[in-house]
Parts: structure tokens; C-alpha cells; sequence
């Protein structure tokens, strides 16, 4: 019988050591990640029903410090869950063991993230998530992804680098490197070490950089990118403000300008894959809102998310106005429609007992942004619900909406080359991606309903959420929003400019970020 | 004095990776802001002494540098270097389609 202390080691280094092992015997890559990723739910849900922390120091008194609560299990159980799913997702692809090997990476250094209590082991496992994910999202080798990946290490690492001399520091106050040393830190110390973790969860105008990523990316690396990479960041900004009574009033501010931000953008993203980027950065508020219960919300929330973007990325096409005109498989609009629900908060899934508990758990000047957010994260969502999937949607014809769909529709039906003066040069790219688009695989069968079967676990974890106060609020919710949605004209005149997602717009934006958590954290 | 060195060069630095057009040249200022943040680990370490912090004879009196920062920022180059060889080699696949390597002229032609 292993102790609890060597067991937790061992688990940290298995995905590494498989992950490199793989890379040795490309035959059996496959099953062996799995076997990886299905060990981080076993030891996550352990930590979760384990009901006293455990905390290792290794070494001695400057050695790594680790601790294992209810929090990191749910963290660590929704990196299980989202890495199987996009294995299993990519089986049928002709993906080499190189891509395998960075997942895994990837995994295994996320999971340490959710151990560390220490400002260093935190750098080191971020650098690592940031060349990792670098690897995976240039894995195309296509001049566009080798320059989303470029910018994606150069954003982080100039992030990183501010959170590097906030560490040092916080250490110079304390001559050591734990979190609980924030306290005695200068404020400029805090600032910096915030601004790296702010950037790199995508969180309020730092994470501006997080839709060209998501949005670009492959479909099962943005899966993993939004599932579980951005929690990378935010586990600890919110470990931070369970430590640091005094930093907990700024995360929740935080989290509360940033679901309004991410939801406002989404509303108005005619693109499926940029919108749910942007539905990310407004979920990355909800679990910043309330850091105390951040564990299980972030666990709904990245098997959620994940399932939509493997099931947006398998549609024939991305834009919207070109989707609302096609007729898309029951099956798989039925699955993203699931998803969806679960992240508009409705029952019987994850989101529903997360959405519940992060609402009850708010301070009061909390509770109307972050409704407000909510009912705006139903407008967005409700254009990936209500893609005509069932009949009764592809009837549905709401105020506003005729004339233009039928353009489109006309010109679809029509010859496509006679008819492309019609269609904007936009939509006309969209409907040359289509007829390229692979067909979804056998991986999405495999993955999809091992993530909605998730969800579907993940609502025991609250059962208290089942009251009729919380039935009458997300009746309110969704009827608001859906209202809301059906008034609005399918194609909003107004397009958000994205001249702030340039890289020289999104490193200087970042000293202007410093400034402000500067002049924040100043007591 | 030296502190205010340390600070500039991790300005100068941040600057030159907002303010150069050309992506290597991007990626050169920030390496020269990494290098500043390197130098500002050494003068933390050596806020106490300047002494190697090796065990050997002890000499008294001697007051020895801090080992931690020193060991810690190590781990740190080792990563900003092996993160700046990454970039370099997609700077160099960049430039075979985008030879001038203009940032703005590479955003432009990957936008969606």
C-alpha cells in the first residue's frame, strides 16, 4: 500500500513519464494517453471525496510546496475529463505520436499547476503549458498557425516575465516564494505577479489575445485550450484569494468586469468559434466571481465548453448566417444544443448546479452584473441552440430574420458561381470552407457523449441546487434572454473593431493593465 | 544605481517589443527585457553578500550571496532560452512566405 504522498508524486510525474514514453513506442500512443488522462479523473475524484487537505512539502523550507484539496480535485477532474475527450477525439485522425506527446505534456503540467502553492512551481508549470500549447497549436505547420502559436508564446512569455519580477519580489519580503507571502508583498509586487495570472486566464482586457487563439486553432487543441488551459491561469489568482483574505474583494471585481465584458462581445460575434472564445473570457469571470466554489463551476464550465467546440468544429462551416441556412444533423446539433444548455445554466446538467451555486455564493453588489451576464450568456449561446437542427427550428422564423436568410438561402440554392455577387466575400469564403470541411469522424461519436455523460455526473456533486427559487431564477434567465434574442435582428449592423487583438495593441495594453491593478491593490 | 540600471533595461526592453515593427527585432527586445529580470534576480541574491554560496572552508566574516534566487532563476533562463529558440525558428518559417517579416503585414495576411 502506497502512502497518499508518494501516490500523489507518482500521479504528477505519470503523464510526463507516458507522454515521453509514447514518444518510444508510436504503436500504442493512443491508448496509453488515455490511460494517462483516466488516472487524473480517478486521483481528481478521490481528491474531491477525500475529506481533509493534504499538503507536501518537499524538500525543506524553500522546496516545493504542494496541496491537494476538494478545489484542485475539481480542477484536476475536469483536465482528465477534457484530455480523454479529445484523445478519443482525435483516434481516427492521422495525428503522429509528436501530437500525443505535447497533450500529454500539456496535462501533466496543468495538473501540477493545480498542486503548487508556491510562486515558482507555478512559473516553471506555466512556461511549460505556454511551449506545450505552442507545439500543439502549430502542429499544422501552416504559415497561420505557426503566427497564431508565435503570438500566443510571445503574449505569454511577455506576461510571464512581469510575473518573474513580482516573484522575486514577494521573496525579497519574505525570503521565500508561497502564496501566503502575497500578504507582507509591496503592492507593485502584487500588480505584477496578478497582471502574468490575469493574461494568462484571459481575464478582463488582458485576455484579448484569447479569441484569434481559440478561434484559430485546430478544433481539438482550441477544445483543450478552452477547457482546461485558461483555468491554468485562473487556479491561482483564485488559490491566491482563498489564501489572501485581501486580495479576494479585487478577484471578484475582476471576475465580474470580465463576464460582462466576454458576454458583450460574444452577443455581437457573427463567427461560431470566436463566439465561444468569447463565451470563455465571460465564464472565466463566473469563476472568478466566487473563488470559493470556483472548483465546480470551472469543472462544468470546461466539459461544457469543450463538447461545443468539438461539435462547432466538425459543422460545415463557421459562420453563422451561412449555418442558420444549411440543415445540420440532428444528432450533432442536438449535442452542441445540450452543451449550450448546460452552460446557460439549465438542468439536468453541470452548469445548472454550478451556475446555482456560484450565484447563491456572490457578495451582494455582485449579484446584478453577474445576472445581467448571465441573461446575456443565453442571447449568445441561444445562436448555437436554435441552429436549425430539428425541424421545428429550421421553420422557425423570427421578426427581422426573413429577408436576409432568404438571400442567403436563395443564393445557396441557386448556381453558386452565377449567384456569388450576391454573397459577401465573407460569405462566400465560408462556403468554399464547407465543401472542404472534413466529415465528423468516428473520435467525435467517442468524445461527445463521454463529455455530456460528464455534465451528467457533474450535476450529483450539488443536488441542493434543485429548489424552486433556482428553477423560478433560471425560468426568469432563459426567458429574458431568449426574448431578447428573438427580438434582435439576426445580424447585428454593429461589429465590435478588432484592431485591439494586434500585438503590438496587446502587449502595450498590459502596461496600461499594470497601471490600473497598480493603482488597485494600493492600499 | 544598479537598481535603477536593472529597471531600465527591462523598459527598454518591454518598449522595443511594443514599439519595432520587425517580429525578430520584437523577439530581441524581449529578450533583453528577460534580461533584465535575469540581472534583478542576481542583485536580489546579492542584497546580503557577494560571496559564491559554496560550502567550503568557511571563511569569517564573509557574507555570502543568497543561493535561492540565484538557483531559482536558473530554471528561468533555461526556459526564456529554450522559449526563445521556439520563436526564432517560426520567425525563421515566417520569413519565407513574409521575407520583410513586418508584423502588421503578417497579421494582416492571417487574419480570418
Amino acid at each position: 500500500m502506497m502512502d497518499l504522498n508518494n501516490l500523489t508524486i507518482t500521479w504528477l510525474a505519470l503523464p510526463l513519464l507516458v507522454g515521453f514514453g509514447i514518444y518510444l513506442f508510436p504503436r500504442v500512443d493512443r491508448p496509453f494517453a488515455t490511460l494517462a488522462a483516466l488516472g487524473s479523473i480517478v486521483y481528481g475524484g478521490s481528491a474531491i471525496a477525500r475529506a481533509e487537505p493534504l499538503t507536501l512539502t518537499l524538500l525543506n523550507n524553500f522546496g516545493v510546496s504542494l496541496l491537494v484539496d476538494s478545489l484542485s480535485g475539481f480542477f484536476i477532474l475536469t483536465n482528465g475529463f477534457v484530455t480523454a475527450a479529445v484523445i478519443l477525439y482525435c483516434w481516427g485522425s492521422d495525428r503522429k505520436t509528436f501530437f500525443y506527446t505535447q497533450l500529454l505534456v500539456l496535462h501533466g503540467s496543468i495538473n501540477a499547476i493545480f498542486l503548487c502553492t508556491d510562486l515558482m512551481s507555478v512559473y516553471v508549470a506555466l512556461e511549460v503549458i505556454s511551449i506545450a500549447a505552442f507545439s500543439l497549436i502549430a502542429y499544422p505547420r501552416s504559415d497561420r498557425a505557426i503566427w497564431i502559436a508565435l503570438r500566443y508564446l510571445f503574449v505569454s512569455n511577455t506576461a510571464m516575465l512581469f510575473y518573474l519580477i513580482g516573484a522575486v519580489l514577494v521573496y525579497k519580503a519574505n525570503t521565500s516564494f508561497y502564496f501566503e507571502g502575497i500578504q507582507n508583498a509591496p503592492p507593485e509586487a502584487i500588480a505584477l505577479i496578478l497582471l502574468g495570472l490575469l493574461v494568462k486566464g484571459g481575464v478582463f482586457i488582458s485576455g484579448l489575445w484569447l479569441p484569434l487563439t481559440h478561434g484559430e486553432a485546430a478544433t481539438p487543441v482550441s477544445a483543450m485550450l478552452s477547457g482546461v488551459v485558461v483555468k491554468a491561469g485562473l487556479f491561482p489568482l483564485v488559490r491566491c484569494a482563498l489564501l489572501v483574505p485581501d486580495l479576494d474583494p479585487l478577484i471578484r471585481l475582476l471576475g465580474v468586469a470580465t463576464a460582462l465584458l466576454g458576454v458583450s462581445y460574444a452577443v455581437l460575434e457573427r463567427d461560431s468559434k470566436r463566439l465561444l472564445a468569447y463565451s470563455t473570457i465571460s465564464q472565466v469571470g463566473f469563476v472568478l466571481a466566487a473563488p470559493p466554489v470556483a472548483g465546480f463551476y470551472a469543472l462544468s464550465h470546461g466539459l461544457a465548453k469543450a463538447a461545443l467546440f468539438l461539435g462547432v468544429g466538425s459543422l460545415p462551416g463557421r459562420d453563422l448566417r451561412t449555418l442558420r441556412t444549411l440543415k445540420l444533423a440532428p444528432w450533432l446539433g442536438g449535442a452542441i444544443a445540450i452543451a449550450a444548455l448546460s452552460i446557460c445554466g439549465a438542468p439536468p446538467l453541470g452548469g445548472f448546479g454550478a451556475k446555482t451555486l456560484t450565484l447563491d455564493t456572490l457578495l451582494p453588489w455582485q449579484v446584478i452584473p453577474l445576472n445581467v451576464a448571465a441573461v446575456g450568456t443565453v442571447i449568445a449561446l441561444s445562436k448555437l441552440i436554435f441552429l436549425p437542427w430539428n425541424p421545428y427550428f429550421a421553420a422557425l422564423k423570427l421578426p427581422f430574420q426573413g429577408a436576409e436568410d432568404a438571400s442567403i438561402q436563395a443564393s445557396h440554392s441557386g448556381d453558386l458561381g452565377a449567384d456569388a455577387a450576391v454573397l459577401s466575400p465573407a460569405a462566400g469564403s465560408t462556403v468554399a470552407a464547407a465543401t472542404s470541411a472534413p466529415a465528423p469522424g468516428v473520435g467525435l461519436w467517442l468524445a461527445l457523449p463521454f463529455l455530456l455523460g460528464g455534465l451528467a455526473i457533474a450535476n450529483g456533486f450539488y443536488p441542493q441546487a434543485y429548489g424552486l427559487s433556482s428553477f423560478l431564477k433560471l425560468a426568469v434567465t432563459l426567458g429574458i434572454g431568449w426574448g431578447i434574442y428573438g427580438l434582435l435582428p439576426r445580424s447585428l449592423p454593429l461589429q465590435l473593431p478588432r484592431t485591439v487583438e494586434n500585438l503590438d495593441h496587446l502587449i502595450g495594453a498590459m502596461s496600461l493593465g499594470l497601471v490600473i491593478l497598480f493603482w488597485m491593490v494600493m492600499p | 544605481m544598479l537598481e535603477a540600471c536593472v529597471f531600465a533595461t527591462i523598459l527598454f526592453g518591454f518598449f522595443g517589443s511594443v514599439l519595432k515593427g520587425n517580429l525578430a527585432m520584437k523577439i530581441i527586445a524581449m529578450d533583453v527585457m528577460s534580461t533584465g529580470a535575469i540581472a534583478y534576480y542576481v542583485l536580489i541574491a546579492s542584497r546580503g553578500g557577494r560571496l559564491t554560496p559554496i560550502l567550503d572552508e568557511v571563511v569569517a566574516g564573509e557574507a555570502y550571496a543568497d543561493p535561492v534566487p540565484q538557483a531559482v532563476i536558473l530554471t528561468a533562463i533555461v526556459i526564456g532560452f529554450s522559449i526563445q529558440a521556439l520563436m526564432l525558428v517560426s520567425v525563421m518559417k515566417l520569413a519565407r512566405d513574409n521575407p520583410t517579416l513586418e508584423t502588421s503585414a503578417i497579421e494582416q495576411s492571417n487574419r480570418p
